[in-house]
């Protein structure tokens, strides 16, 4: 048995809501979180003896603020040897769990806390948001000067990926309506109103094949989690979200030297994490696949193993993802509904996973949820990220 | 990500941010080359460039010209919600080129009606001027 199999667990979760709130500063959000993960957990806010938060896009000054130890003292935490930031945009909350979990098996860390927030919602003006994201993880010298942006990235993905394997616009439309069902169940969701696959079509085209409502949109928002030992994990609750399996594949910085954008570097990452993990895909209860683009959700459910090279359109367009579905997948909403909230992107869907498999999410818990994977990257999908969680060790 | 409308003037076109070791390339593109790096020690050609090879860590990098010829990867026609400085070029073409020698790059597809862009269609460099110190490498399709 592989010896990180869940040494580490997520015992405790908070979130605030995504939305637009001009009225509420960034740091609101990170100690609202915080201070619900920890109550989550069932611990003393000075058992907490490492904080990690993460970097906020909107403002390179409220970043220095986090990494200079601001929430830390606003939450008034006695006993922190350490605060640092883990940063790797969108997948920064799967390496800062990695970081915790490895500090907590050395022994260096008893109780770690995790923090994101920003405020790309109402930080910045929309087009502030695409001009912030055409520099932001693009290369300036050579894919910055010939109007790169997140739209175009995801676009040619989804370019690529439809000609090798004949995925079409209705199935790539099926995603963003898989996910408004679950979102539609998620109170911390911005766009819960249900939506159409004709609707997602109709949209706006932003750079083919992509379509207005097949990007996502940023919001402002936050979350945070508890990361401990097993042992006292086990302690604290019956069901922990033990840390079973981490994979991960760094491909590329600029998007145009990744060698095939039909698949990253997902499969690699899914195959570390479900070795480590000691289960298999077929055990997997529910998956919280990136989706900030409907592209990724269907190469990560396919490269993680979930479903065989062009088959997953088939299922997000009959319903597999979608609430009662064979599998349910990213059942916050994801960045697609929820709201993308920058590096919180999948800080959302680490929590969601947490979530599941502690038993507590609600109106959309997935019965007898056992083991859940979850997905992230960062930057232009510069890296393949998975974990696998579980509320008991196989 | 998405824009809503209430846009402010477009700024002036980005232009590379230049390391020491690519002035050749922008030198190349200057005068209507297409420079690429090649090892010397493993034989690999090297794009964007470098200061060691990225195969075998070898120092021992030449500069070679390109065929300037290779196909689109992938491409994709920006209709709207475009940067600031790109604004007033909807539509553009944003494609991945793979060249001939195996290295790929970003860049646009230029004089190529946006219906018949295709994976794997073959194209051609073409430079294009973006101020008196950049010229971008750019492709258009092959003619047959």
């Amino acid at each position: 048995m592989s010896k990180s199999r869940g040494r580490s667990a997520i015992v405790g979760i908070g979130e605030v809501p995504t939305g637009r709130f001009p009225e509420t500063s960034a740091i609101a959000f990170a100690v609202e979180s915080a201070r619900q993960a920890i109550l989550d957990a069932g611990i003393g806010k000075d058992d907490i003896d490492v904080v990690i938060p993460t970097g906020s896009l909107f403002s390179n000054q409220f970043s220095n603020e986090l990494a200079t130890c601001r929430l830390v003292e606003e939450l008034g935490l006695r006993n922190v040897r350490r605060n640092f930031q883990v940063f790797s945009g969108g997948s920064s909350s799967s390496n800062a769990l990695q970081v915790a979990g490895a500090m907590i098996a050395a022994g260096e860390a008893s109780h770690v806390l995790f923090v994101h927030t920003d405020k790309l919602g109402t930080g910045v003006t929309a087009q502030g948001g695409i001009d912030l994201f055409s520099t932001a993880g693009i290369s300036a010298e050579w894919e910055v000067p010939f109007g790169q942006h997140y739209s175009t990235v995801a676009a040619l993905a989804t370019t690529r990926y439809k000609h090798e394997t004949g995925c079409t616009d209705e199935m790539l439309s099926a995603v963003c309506v898989s996910n408004r069902k679950w979102a539609e169940l998620n109170p911390h969701a911005f766009f819960r109103k249900p939506l159409t696959i004709d609707e997602v079509m109709a949209s706006k085209m932003l750079a083919t094949p992509l379509r207005a409502k097949q990007s996502n949109m940023l919001f402002d928002g936050g979350g945070a989690f508890v990361v401990t030992s097993a042992e006292r994990a086990r302690d604290l609750t019956d069901k922990p979200a033990f840390v079973l399996g981490e994979g991960g594949a760094v491909t590329h910085f600029a998007y145009s030297q990744e060698p095939d954008l039909t698949r990253f570097g997902w499969a690699q990452a899914a195959r570390q994490a479900f070795e480590q993990a000691g289960v298999t895909p077929a055990d997997i209860d529910v998956a919280e696949i990136y989706d900030s683009y409907p592209i990724y959700q269907i190469i990560g459910l396919e490269e993680c193993g979930l479903y065989p090279r062009g088959e997953a359109g088939p299922a997000v367009l009959r319903g597999d993802t979608w609430p009662d579905g064979r599998l349910p997948t990213t059942t916050d909403g994801g960045m697609l509904s929820k709201g993308h909230i920058g590096a919180g992107g999948s800080v959302s869907l680490m929590i969601e996973a947490a979530r599941q498999v502690m038993g507590k999410a609600g109106g959309r818990q997935v019965p007898n949820c056992r083991f859940a994977i979850e997905t992230a990257t960062g930057g232009t999908y510069m890296d393949a990220q998975v974990t696998i969680l579980g509320n008991e060790i196989p | 990500m998405q824009a809503n409308p209430g846009t402010p003037a477009p700024p002036a076109k980005p232009r590379p941010v230049v390391n020491p070791w690519s002035r050749p390339f922008w030198e190349g593109t200057r005068q209507g080359k297409l420079l690429i790096q090649k090892c010397g020690a493993c034989g690999h050609h090297v794009f964007y460039p470098r200061l060691s090879c990225p195969d075998c860590f070898a120092e021992d990098l030449a500069w070679v010209q390109s065929s300037g010829r290779g196909t689109v990867y992938s491409h994709t026609v920006v209709m709207s919600n475009a940067p600031s400085a790109f604004a007033a070029d909807v539509p553009y073409v944003v494609a991945v080129i793979r060249l001939d020698e195996g290295v790929q790059m970003l860049s646009n597809v230029v004089d190529c009606d946006p219906e018949h862009l295709a994976c794997d269609m073959p194209v051609e460099v073409v430079f294009e001027k973006l101020d008196d110190e950049f010229t971008l490498p750019k492709f258009r399709p092959v003619r047959p």
